[in-house]
């Protein structure tokens, strides 16, 4: 049996008062398209860093592949490509021998190198910049030039931290095929990004983090399923207070005009109870639409429930 | 497989300062060329060096003046490039983050180590040949005792190298590295005995002058080039350097693994 590409436990780590991680227990399987969602300080990018070596968790475990990242640091580093949010790219050299770096660190022969640069840069569509330094490359370029760095080391696990973080449309989508090629490769691809559609579009599945652990797991399908559904229901006749509905699931009910908007957890499901229920008590229901959650509507929804949690729990404390 | 990594490394380390001659490699011709002229040339002939085994070498004043200034300077080029080449790749790496590139990679702490400290070595090794090189313009250069001279001109700039990555990680902004060069290494330097014999000093300044690890540096390299009488004895010294020189790359090793000043 594969180790999962990503297994931590209990993972811990604090900079003075502030928990950036918290207990975080999570596994992401071989050949998984994994996202990260988080608002900003949940600690997704502290948890990636601690992966690659760049933070050192205050307890817990974690492991790449069945090798300890402390322990089998070098085993677990070999397996891993790492195209950060913030750059952090040798400005010494042309990137193609950055590149070339990259390789020969990772056990890569230098000829060997050579070509896999070359490969790396032209898979990005930045060959042509080949020779040139990184701070003079334009921001979509510096964007695409990570993600060659983290290609060419060939890793079984690709670590893209907000990799279309403020990139036009369409390097987005030339990313996003990019990647999902590389998924479809075999290569396991861990993804946080602030971008709903992103993770919605690209993951297998998504896990919400907010103060440094795990709000919910699940495939972007599941927790849009989870989320507050609106039932859009049209009337006979508009009104001026709205109706009580005796139906289980359903969370409130407000009126516009001659329309009924109905929130409630699977939607779909109670739309058929929800007329029954109305025309029960008299009204003539005319049109009937259900607007399923967004995951962005779900993902505020989780955290924003974890954070009210949090606070009571302090005040009761 | 994995000295390809250390390989990787240290030829990245060397093409970095190789590939920018005019801010490595010129600023010490430079200033030699200016040392050997006004202290040996201008200077050097009306120095009474006293007996410090050159007045059978048959040199003239200012020639003897040159070799006897010579192994000082070039212990100074040594110990300032194999330091702030270390320090600087170091720190400089630390500030632009780049520095992560090697440490997300797989190599071991003691190749990412041997490979900062070797190229930063080798640094100092060059610069320090180049002294020679201008030195030999001057004057005729011997060689009296051909190991003594290797064996410090190895172990001094490792040695400074292996300070300098301590520097580097230590260092928190590039004013540290200043303090580090201009208020430490060059004034023990210039009281290591470079440009006077000991004997030229009595009482509480020769003792001092003993609690300095230069002189030792000096008087070693000098003892490969100069005949005759030295301050200090080269084997012990050596000794001392070498043992030294291990126990400060094991400190790198160490400051490397635990991650200090390079992980959070």
């Amino acid at each position: 049996m594969t180790a999962p590409a990503i297994d931590v436990r209990e993972l811990r780590k604090s900079y003075g008062d502030v928990q950036a991680l918290d207990g975080l227990s999570l596994t992401v399987e071989s050949g998984e398209f994994f996202g990260l969602l988080g608002p900003n300080g949940a600690g997704k990018t502290t948890f990636i860093n601690s992966l690659v070596g760049l933070v050192h968790a205050d307890g817990g475990t974690a492991e790449v592949f069945g090798f300890d990242v402390e322990a089998d640091y070098r085993e677990a580093r070999d397996r891993i490509g790492l195209a950060p949010q913030e750059y952090n790219v040798d400005r010494f050299f042309p990137i193609h021998e950055v590149l070339e770096h990259k390789a020969g660190y990772h056990g890569v022969p230098h000829d060997v190198a050579e070509e896999r640069a070359a490969d790396a840069l032209k898979t990005v569509g930045i060959w042509d910049k080949r020779d040139t330094r990184f701070d003079w490359l334009s921001g979509g370029m510096k964007r695409r030039f990570v993600l060659a760095r983290a290609l060419v080391s060939d890793p079984d696990l690709l670590i893209l931290d907000e990799p279309t973080a403020g990139v036009d449309v369409e390097l987005r989508r030339d990313l996003w095929e990019l990647i999902t090629d590389l998924n479809d490769d075999g290569t396991t691809i861990l993804l946080t990004t602030h971008y709903i559609e992103e993770a919605e579009r690209l993951c297998d599945r998504v896990a919400i983090m907010n103060e440094g652990n795990k709000v919910e797991v699940a495939t972007p399908q599941d927790l849009m399923e989870r989320g507050t559904d609106t039932v859009e229901v049209g009337l006979e006749s508009a009104q001026t207070t709205a109706p009580t509905l005796d139906v289980d699931g359903v969370h409130g009910v407000t009126v516009e005009g001659d329309t009924l908007l109905v929130t409630a957890a699977g939607g779909s499901t109670l739309a058929p109870a929800v007329m029954r229920d109305l025309e029960s008590q008299g009204y003539t229901v005319t049109s009937l639409d259900v607007r399923r959650a967004s995951l962005e509507e779900v993902f505020v929804d989780l955290t924003r429930a974890e954070r009210t949690q949090s606070v009571e729990t302090e005040v009761a404390q | 497989m994995r000295s390809t990594g250390f390989r990787t490394l240290l030829r990245r380390e060397i093409l970095r300062y190789v590939r920018r001659p005019r801010n490595t490699f010129l600023p010490p011709v430079i200033t030699n060329l200016l040392y050997f002229t006004v202290f040996g040339v201008v200077l050097g002939a009306r120095i009474d060096l006293g007996d410090v085994g050159l007045q059978q070498t048959g040199l003239s004043p200012s020639e003897a003046y040159i070799l006897f200034i010579l192994p000082g300077l070039v212990v100074l080029g040594m110990i300032s490039n194999a330091f702030e080449n270390a320090s600087f790749s170091i720190f400089h790496g630390r500030w632009n983050e780049y520095i992560h590139e090697v440490l997300t990679s797989p190599l071991s702490h003691t190749e990412m180590v041997l490979a900062y400290v070797t190229a930063s070595a080798l640094r100092g090794v060059v610069v320090g040949l180049i002294i020679w090189a201008i030195g030999w313009l001057f004057a005729p250069v011997p060689l009296v005792n051909p190991f003594y001279l290797l064996a410090f001109t190895v172990v001094i700039p490792v040695l400074f190298a292996g300070f300098g990555l301590i520097g580097g990680l230590w260092a928190e902004d590039f004013d540290y590295l200043t303090v580090m060069n201009q208020f430490i290494i060059r004034p023990l330097v210039f009281f290591g005995a470079v440009f006077y014999p000991l004997e030229a000093l009595d009482g509480i300044a020769l003792t001092v002058s003993y609690f300095n690890p230069m002189v030792y540096m000096v008087n070693g390299v000098r003892y490969g080039v100069v005949p005759g009488a030295v301050d200090v004895a080269p084997d012990v010294s050596l000794a001392v350097l070498t043992g030294l020189t291990v126990a400060v790359v094991a400190i790198d090793v160490a400051l490397v693994r635990r991650g200090y000043g390079l992980v959070e």
